[in-house]
């Protein structure tokens, strides 16, 4: 390979390299960048008019009723509110349980390392269904309550082990001399090895965040009856899939002209979908620094 | 197991203390650990009662005590069925494909991200390419429905256009691409998501180990394959075994909506096997039998990829 | 340490604050839904005579999704809680209800009222809901004379005689006064081939293929449509496999034909006259004429298409390719509008899309063993099957929503709009077409006792709705609406069973599996059948036949047959 390197130039190949990388990446961008624009353009479109299809990244005929339609909905004021909640509480509180774990898993001289480890990976890959769930939450008397946003959901085997995988690249001899100045066990994950997991902690924060901001099935079978409690995506939902399924009996429904009619266009559709998708975009941006490599992160290693 | 002598007894007696010692000296750890397994219990393993449901003829009206016994035949009739195979082989076949699309692409990406030095450049690129992640699957289904189709589609203008083709192809209508178009889709739309880990298995790769080859003269290149990818191989494995686990896992929605009647041979893939036959027939034995079904082969896979990897890299997450 | 106070304070904070919204969550509702009808009118109607009008709210669950649901604080319903002091706190399935109602009626607690259309087997399994017989004798006097002659059809089946439902999606006296199906042609084809007969499918082909002649490209030079069909998912029922049977003088009876003297049953792909409408297709594919996008295409793009203007001929029923008609329409291109017309196979053939089926009764409202009070629960239900209530229901309020004017009842031309129109926003508003599916009512065509309709649904206000256009090729064929082309009620025998597709079927039984195996089959034979070569066309179809008998369909044909006689003797005594 040429490594012909001047003092003032690069090599040749890494200015072939450079630019394979900046036309794949630019290439990347304007394709997945389609999708969403497509969903913007419709979300800004006339209803009737969007029905003759043909729209791409800029609206034919630009309203902004959908968006009007959609604000005079009160419950969805409830449902940003409530989404906003479980969404920090969920995060924190997931974040912590499952650095804790990850933590613990970390320290080879962990006695039930072994066991907890296939005790958790486990749960990714069973469930008892949805008919013993839905029993537990009620014996435990969480219908109807925002802890069953929280609780039930608290501790995610998938987390744990990424945060883990990234706490192994810590150094053990940090903790060591930790340990030979006194600190215990929790000092030491609160204030050496939290600190230095940054981009784990990051990147799982952003999953939490979005699973808790997305989910309405919860919502649906234990909270589906509470106005007080519904969540953003939920009210989507219910908007989303106000169309007849297709049942048997549905389609010989005499009154499915009336229920027709009455069924939100395609356009208020796509408005709900930006308005939902807006906020958790917001969030990334914060998070990004952590993992885009450039800033420093005090890792000291070695 | 050690021979029980007088000195064996000492021994044993030794052995057991040194358990409550390990066990007092790991006190904090177990305190860090043990609310959580318990929680774990609660919401993870005590529902698992619900499998008694596969070896029922489950009514929802009956009580526990109340409801027949019929052991294994629920899984005679799934085994006994064809469609079960077909759909096997559908979902495995998507489940590959998926992986390695799903793994490959997003990993060149997160390099090649990381490799961009204009930090507002890198940052622009890697938001707009998850944008896809939150739009919904019926949205990216009907777009691809639309760029493929025969009637002023995207993708047969562009081959006509290129003079590779005289006629459009109507792609959503073959069976044996309806595969492939599945996989593109899912990295088209989950690609920038997926590089997110990678991104910041990336970011914990200390900056010396470039600087110093630099100084040996490496090319990029050369610091990829040498720093960059070693740096990030055990993210990389535990996310494999995790999805080697998933195997038969894949969801449905996909295929579903990019699926028509034409490719059903094809499309149908077990999640939604186990929807249309099982619950919404209200069939909750036979859903639950195809739950457990589901379950054994993922944990078998999951040992067997973890004990792979544990042999060949020394990584696993068990 | 100060880092770590701050971090754990915020946490410790969270946790409370989530911990309170737990406790508070649940006593929030029971607030917010007191009912506000306190100011009860010491009645004024016929059904609310020395009644308890305190306000009561009673929980409601139902498997139809209604976004547009207020708490009843729309117009009409706010009318309904002052007179009968009920408020509803109602809860609508979201996507597919089947996984929620499994969970209720598993679970032990159930709603006050309960619509569980497919489910109620489930519920009367768990014993959930009440038996209703004397309920209704005793205390709902409209509901029996909405159901009079015909309460014997309300009964669960023949082992369990009692009466689980209160119907409400199927009406009583209901008269069609316009056809929405059939099949499509654009006004623009028949006006131009001078309005010819369409009666057979080869006078649909023939006008299709005359008029691509003419005009094979649209001003944009995009080719020209003869035939397109919708099959997106359950689109297929509608717009490809219901009108073999339709075309075939056989009625809607789901997937099987029954006859209607002899109520033996066939799974209805299996009649010759289908295999030859199929063979029809087949022939109109390999003539062109039809969308080779067909069996591809999404919901979406099939009204795109539509919209576009360069559709020629549909075979689908208006509320499903409505939405690209509108946008035609919004362009003023009222020439694009379809027409329906009543075509079959050949001349021999009735098309049998109002094949009549007396009172169907079927899905509608339960009361269940938890409601606090059966008594006003099924007054409730009364107050909205009397006459005031249907009308209250049906047209708003008078004054607001339509005005008396010599004695009819007239909608404003305002109001109209708006229904028409801002329909989602108009809904919300008053409230019309929030609470029909709650109880008994009667169908279009029947007039209450002042001499109007009981619904907005009449010839005069339909032939109104009409454009210039569709009325010029009406009267063409000298019709007034599009019912007139179709073949009357009376030319049929009325089905005795009712419809086979409202026959509850037991959870337990095969035919659940066996049905939905043949439709498994059937999905995916009559595509390949259509797109084939017309060579290829038999032998497909003789495959497809064998693996039919293969999966058992005669048994399900006769496990069907069994559940059709025993609806005929129920509903004979």
């Amino acid at each position: 390979m040429s490594t012909k390197k001047t003092l003032m130039g690069t090599p040749m190949s890494d200015r072939i390299f450079n630019i394979v990388v900046y036309a794949f990446v630019i290439g990347v961008m304007i394709v997945t960048l389609y999708p969403f624009l497509n969903v913007l353009a419709l979300s800004f479109n006339d209803s009737i008019d969007s029905v003759r299809g043909g729209i791409t990244i800029f609206p034919r005929d630009f309203t902004l009723k959908n968006y009007e339609l959609i604000f005079s909905f009160s419950s969805l004021l409830t449902g940003f509110k409530i989404s906003v909640l479980r969404t920090v509480a969920g995060t924190i509180v997931g974040l912590i349980s499952a650095s804790m774990l990850a933590y613990t898993l970390s320290r080879p001289d962990f006695q039930g390392r072994r066991f907890v480890s296939v005790y958790l990976a486990l749960t990714m890959y069973v469930s008892g269904g949805l008919i013993p769930f839905y029993f537990l939450i009620k014996d435990l008397h969480m219908m109807n309550t925002f802890a069953v946003y929280i609780i039930p959901g608290l501790v995610s085997a998938f987390n744990v082990f990424i945060i883990r995988s990234f706490m192994d690249t810590i150094p053990y001899a940090l903790q060591e001399s930790a340990k030979l100045d006194g600190a215990n066990d929790f000092t030491i994950y609160w204030r050496i090895i939290l600190p230095m997991s940054k981009p784990a902690l990051a990147t799982i924060a952003l999953f939490l965040a979005v699973g808790q901001w997305n989910s309405w099935f919860d919502t649906y079978l234990y909270n589906g009856s509470s106005e007080s409690l519904t969540t953003l995506q939920f009210e989507l939902m219910k908007v989303l899939q106000s169309t007849t399924s297709g049942n048997n009996a549905d389609i010989h429904n005499p009154n499915l002209t009336q229920v027709m009619s009455t069924v939100s266009p395609e356009s208020v559709k796509m408005a709900i979908t930006i308005v939902v998708t807006l906020p958790i975009l917001l969030v990334y941006p914060f998070l990004q620094r952590y993992f885009v490599k450039g800033m420093t992160l005090g890792a000291v290693k070695g | 197991m050690k021979a029980i002598t007088i000195d064996g007894e000492r021994q044993v007696r030794g052995d057991k203390g040194r358990f409550w010692r390990t066990f007092l000296r790991n006190k904090y750890l177990w305190a860090m650990s043990l609310p959580f397994v318990l929680w774990v219990f609660v919401f993870s393993y005590y529902p698992l009662w619900g499998w008694t449901m596969a070896f029922q003829k489950y009514k929802p009206a009956l009580s526990f005590g109340e409801q027949q016994w019929v052991g294994f035949d629920h899984f005679k009739t799934l085994f006994h069925d064809d469609t079960f195979y077909q759909v096997m082989r559908n979902t495995l076949a998507m489940s590959f494909m998926g992986i390695i699309a799903g793994f490959l692409v997003p990993i060149i990406f997160a390099i090649m991200l990381n490799e961009i030095r204009s930090m507002a450049f890198k940052r622009v690129a890697q938001t707009v390419s998850y944008l896809p992640h939150f739009v919904s699957w019926v949205v990216v289904a009907g777009l691809v429905t639309k760029m493929l189709s025969t009637d002023n589609g995207a993708v047969n203008e562009l081959l006509m256009w290129l003079g590779i083709i005289n006629e459009p192809i109507q792609f959503m209508a073959k069976g044996e691409l309806f595969w492939g178009i599945v996989t593109v889709s899912d990295v088209w739309k989950e690609m920038g998501w997926n590089t997110i880990i990678y991104l910041a298995a990336i970011a914990g790769i200390g900056p010396e180990l470039y600087e110093a080859a630099k100084v040996d003269g490496a090319s990029r290149l050369r610091q990829i394959w040498h720093i960059t990818l070693p740096g990030i191989r055990t993210t990389i494995v535990i996310l494999l075994i995790m999805s080697i686990g998933h195997l038969i896992q894949i969801g449905f929605e996909k295929q579903f909506l990019l699926g028509n009647n034409l490719v059903r041979d094809y499309s149908r893939v077990l999640d939604l096997y186990s929807l249309e036959y099982g619950l919404q027939m209200s069939r909750y034995s036979f859903g639950t039998a195809i739950n457990i079904f589901n379950s054994v082969v993922s944990i078998l896979l999951l040992f067997a990829a973890n004990g792979l990897f544990k042999r060949i890299t020394k990584e696993s997450i068990m | 340490m100060k880092r770590e106070m701050k971090w754990s304070g915020l946490v410790l904070t969270t946790t409370l604050f989530a911990g309170l919204l737990a406790a508070c969550g649940n006593n929030n509702d029971n607030a917010g839904n007191a009912s506000p009808g306190a100011s009860a009118n010491p009645s004024a109607t016929s059904s609310a005579s020395e009644e308890n009008l305190a306000p009561l709210t009673m929980t409601f669950y139902s498997e139809d999704p209604n976004p547009n649901w207020t708490n009843m604080q729309d117009e009409v319903g706010k009318v309904l809680t002052s007179k009968t002091g009920i408020s509803l706190d109602a809860e609508f399935a979201v996507g597919d209800p089947v996984q929620k109602s499994s969970l209720i009626a598993a679970s032990g607690e159930y709603p006050d009222l309960i619509s569980a259309k497919q489910s109620i087997s489930k519920f009367v399994d768990a014993g959930a809901v009440l038996d209703l017989t004397d309920l209704i004798d005793q205390y709902a006097p409209n509901i029996k004379k909405v159901f009079e002659g015909q309460m014997g059809r309300l009964k669960y089946s023949e082992e369990d005689p009692a009466i689980y439902v209160i119907p409400s999606y199927s009406t009583v006296g209901q008269q069609y006064f316009n056809a929405g199906g059939g099949f499509e042609l654009q006004h623009r084809v028949v006006k131009e081939l001078g309005y010819p007969q369409i009666k057979t499918v080869k006078d649909f082909e023939k006008a299709i293929k005359d008029y691509l002649t003419l005009h094979p490209k649209d001003e944009n030079g995009n080719p020209n449509i003869g035939l397109s069909l919708n099959a997106d998912d359950w689109h297929m029922y509608i717009s490809v496999t219901n009108p073999a049977f339709l075309a075939t003088g056989g009625a809607d009876d789901g997937e099987f034909h029954i006859d209607v003297d002899t109520t033996e049953v066939t799974y209805h792909f299996r009649r010759p006259e289908e295999k030859e409408y199929f063979r029809w297709l087949n022939h109109m594919n390999a003539e062109g004429l039809l969308d080779k996008e067909s069996f591809v295409q999404k919901y979406d793009q099939y009204k795109a298409k539509i919209a576009t203007g360069r559709v020629l001929g549909l075979i689908d029923q208006d509320w499903d390719y409505g939405d690209g008609e509108k946008a035609l329409k919004a362009e003023g291109k009222f020439e694009y509008g379809y027409g329906h017309y009543p075509v079959t196979l050949t001349e021999d053939y009735k098309e049998a899309s109002f094949w009549p089926t007396g009172f169907m009764a079927g899905n509608g409202v339960s009361i269940s063993k938890d409601n606090p009070d059966p008594v006003r629960a099924i007054k409730f239900l009364d107050y909205l099957a009397s006459d005031e209530g249907q009308v209250l229901m049906n047209w708003g309020i008078e004054g607001k929503h339509y005005n008396v004017v010599d004695g009819k009842r007239v909608i404003p031309e305002e109001v109209n709009n708006r229904k028409v129109n801002d329909a989602t926003n108009f809904q919300k508003e008053s409230g019309i077409g929030n609470y029909n599916l709650l109880s008994a009512h009667y169908g279009d065509g029947v007039k209450d006792p002042t001499g109007n309709y009981y619904t907005t649904s009449f010839p005069e206000q339909i032939v109104a709705g009409f454009n210039d256009v569709e009325k010029e090729v009406l009267a063409a064929y000298q019709a007034t609406t599009w019912r007139d082309l179709f073949p009357k009620e009376e030319e049929f025998k009325v089905r005795p069973w009712g419809a086979s597709w409202n026959i509850p079927v037991p959870t337990e039984s095969e035919s659940v599996v066996l049905e939905k195996k043949l439709q498994d089959i059937t999905w995916k034979r009559i595509p390949q059948a259509i797109l084939a070569k017309p060579e290829e066309f038999d032998k497909i179809w003789d495959d497809y036949q064998k693996e039919l008998l293969a999966a058992d369909v005669e048994k399900a044909e006769d496990l069907r047959e069994e559940l059709v006689k025993a609806r005929v003797r129920m509903w004979s005594e």
